[in-house]
């Protein structure tokens, strides 16, 4: 770079706040860990390393209820989520422009602009409702919410995908004898791959992560992870929940980075 | 490709009446087709060459099934393919951007069509071998398109749409995306895949050369409509109107004053008085001593003494051309003209200035209808 060329690194305080900004996000997590291998019940004073924390973790009845159930409905609504947003990137890109189109993208797009509290009051009150009428309280109404609450995440990257595929492939396989359906399952479902499984991957964090949505719509019986680690905070905090934090933590970021991996090498 | 009706009075492997295709409706509607009457010969080589926008991609489209007429008759081996989609047409294309399959390998890309098609999978497998062999590409079977070379795409791409064996092989401007000297490698490959399959190339271009090298015949198209239809050498020697004529190769357009008429041929008064005999169009009678345009193309006049010629015209400058050289001349009544000269060895270009006498090939003045 030429000598007075302008770079913000010349900022005065750049560094700092850099260094700060970088602290405050990730130092807080470093404790956690840390103390999660702590010998001692404490957060605060390090008694040496272990891993009874993990033990205790593994042992506990309730959180490997719980953790099952988070991944059974993080999968199931993941899954949902990402047929129904394939469809409506498909519908908003290969179906030719339509009045109102831009009326659906922000309606695909709900949960991203409502703000989260509000949709958990509002699910609140209408699973009751629907509750009172039936009398099912099953995992159901958790699957529904999640998947709605889990479509644009799914359906940005999908839509992302598709928007870089030529239509011209598609014209092409037609022009080799395709049908319609033929060109779909041959040609842009294939190569909608990548975009699929990225949406598949982010819903699954989404709805492994989500505490409002949940809170609000449970029955008794049905917490998840987060909520359940909720209800624990409330009581005594031993290092047990940094451990099972840390587990969390690890297994999140273990999808974000097969998350970035797939996005990345879907050239081809 | 299915027994449909078979019409009694085919004239061709693709016959076009009266087809129109307007885009949009009410003010925002767009003539882009305009009653195209067009009749293509099995196995021939023909080529839609026209400026951009004019259509050309259009009209190929509507022949492939991605377009529906607006109106009119499109029949492929005599068989009505109004309504039928790109799939239920004996057709294939190769696109301009080559729209290979990019999950797939090379003989799984050539292969396609077959599969669709339903065919056992030894015979796929030897057709896509055939035709590896035929485009010269049988090393590379198992690459993907991501790994090949601009023309080894587009051999690919040739590949895949002649594997299904169609009547027709319709091609949009296949070769516009290559460089210069595989440009030309490529033209000859077309010419010799098209003689050794015998199928019938519908080619799109807006290079006339390449247009005039390549085609059996030749449709000059302009916004929407075909102008002229024919062999190369009759679109370039007796081009019917000034479009055709400034579109394919350089011409001079001469503004000349009739003298005679007689039969179709009509004698024009030249610059300096002389007389010369200009062929008239079709059912054209130009009135005596009205100006009308004629053409001659640059190579049809030669140099001779100043006062032997038909005309005179003196040298404004020279340019050079390898082959040839290009004189850039004023005629006696000041109407510019160029004039194209083979080089042969030790000859020297003339001084800016010199005057020269021209002398004009007999047939090569053309009235044109303006
Ligand atoms: N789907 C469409 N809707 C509206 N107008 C269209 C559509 N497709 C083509 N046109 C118009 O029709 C005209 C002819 O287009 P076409 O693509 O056939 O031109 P072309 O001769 O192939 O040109 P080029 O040499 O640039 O490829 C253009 O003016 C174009 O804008
Ligand atoms: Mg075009």
């Amino acid at each position: 770079m030429a000598e007075k060329g302008y770079s913000v690194r010349r900022l005065p305080g750049f560094g700092l706040i850099a260094v700060l900004t970088f602290t405050m996000l990730y130092l807080p997590i470093v404790i956690l860990v840390f103390f999660s291998f702590n010998a001692g019940p404490s957060q605060a004073v390090w008694d040496g390393f272990s891993l009874q924390w993990y033990e205790a973790a593994f042992q506990n009845r309730q959180v490997r209820e719980v953790s099952i159930r988070s991944l059974w409905l993080a999968a199931t609504a993941a899954s949902f989520a990402t047929v129904l947003a394939t469809l409506a990137a498909l519908g908003t890109t290969r179906g030719g422009r339509f009045p109102g189109q831009t009326m659906i993208y922000a309606l695909i797009n709900q949960p991203l602009m409502v703000p989260e509290i509000v949709t958990g009051i509002a699910l609140l009150i209408f699973v009751a409702a629907i509750k009172v009428q039936t009398g099912y309280t099953g995992m159901g109404y958790l699957v529904a919410a999640h998947t709605a609450f889990c479509i644009p995440f799914a359906y940005l990257p999908i839509r992302a995908r598709l928007e870089t595929l030529d239509p011209a492939l598609e014209a092409a396989a037609a022009d080799l004898y395709a049908s319609p359906v033929q060109a779909f399952f041959s040609i842009t479902l294939p190569l909608l791959v990548p975009g699929i499984v990225a949406g598949f991957m982010l819903g699954f964090v989404i709805s492994l992560d989500t505490v409002v949505i949940t809170e609000f719509v449970k029955s008794a019986g049905q917490d998840t992870l987060p909520t359940y680690m909720l209800g624990q905070l409330r009581r005594t905090v031993t290092p047990e929940m940094n451990a099972i934090a840390t587990l969390f933590l690890a297994l999140s970021l273990i999808i974000v980075t097969a998350f970035f991996l797939i996005t990345r090498t879907r050239g081809r | 490709m299915d027994a449909r009706v078979q019409d009694t009075t085919v004239k061709g492997e693709i016959d076009i009446t009266g087809v129109n295709k307007v885009f949009g409706q009410g003010a925002a509607a767009f003539h882009a087709l305009t009653d195209i009457d067009l009749s293509i010969a099995t196995g021939e080589f023909f080529t839609l060459l026209g400026p951009s926008g004019c259509g050309k991609t259009t009209l190929l489209r509507v022949i492939a099934g991605f377009e529906q007429p607006s109106s009119g008759s499109l029949r492929i081996n005599g068989a009505e393919v109004a309504g039928l989609g790109p799939n239920r047409r004996p057709v294939n294309t190769v696109f301009q951007s080559y729209a290979l399959f990019p999950h797939m390998t090379v003989a799984q890309n050539i292969g396609f069509g077959l599969k669709m098609l339903g065919k056992p999978r030894r015979e796929i497998e030897a057709t896509a071998a055939e035709m590896l062999r035929l485009v010269r590409m049988e090393a590379l079977a198992e690459r993907r398109p991501a790994e090949l070379s601009g023309g080894q795409q587009q051999r690919v791409a040739l590949a895949r749409a002649l594997a299904p064996r169609p009547r027709v092989l319709l091609l949009d401007e296949p070769l516009s995306a290559l460089d210069l000297k595989l440009r030309k490698e490529m033209q000859s490959e077309l010419k010799r895949l098209q003689t050794e399959t015998g199928i019938t190339f519908v080619f799109v271009t807006h290079d006339q050369e390449e247009a005039l090298t390549m085609s059996d015949r030749v449709a000059v198209m302009s916004a929407g409509r075909i102008l002229q239809m024919g062999r190369p050498t009759e679109i370039y020697n007796a081009p019917v109107n000034r479009f055709v004529a400034d579109f394919i190769g350089e011409t001079n357009f001469l503004v000349l004053p009739v003298a005679q008429t007689e039969g179709d041929a009509a004698h024009l008064t030249l610059p300096g008085g002389k007389r010369a005999q200009a062929l008239l169009p079709d059912g054209m009678l130009p009135v005596t001593g009205a100006d009308v345009t004629a053409v001659i193309r640059p190579e049809q006049a030669t140099i001779v003494e100043p006062d032997a010629g038909d005309m005179t015209a003196t040298v404004d400058s020279a340019v050079f051309f390898g082959t040839d050289t290009h004189l850039h001349l004023t005629l006696s009544d000041g109407q510019p003209f160029v004039l194209r000269r083979q080089n042969r060895p030790g000859q020297q270009p003339p001084e800016p200035g010199t005057a020269l006498g021209l002398s004009l090939a007999p047939g090569a003045l053309r009235v044109l209808e303006d």
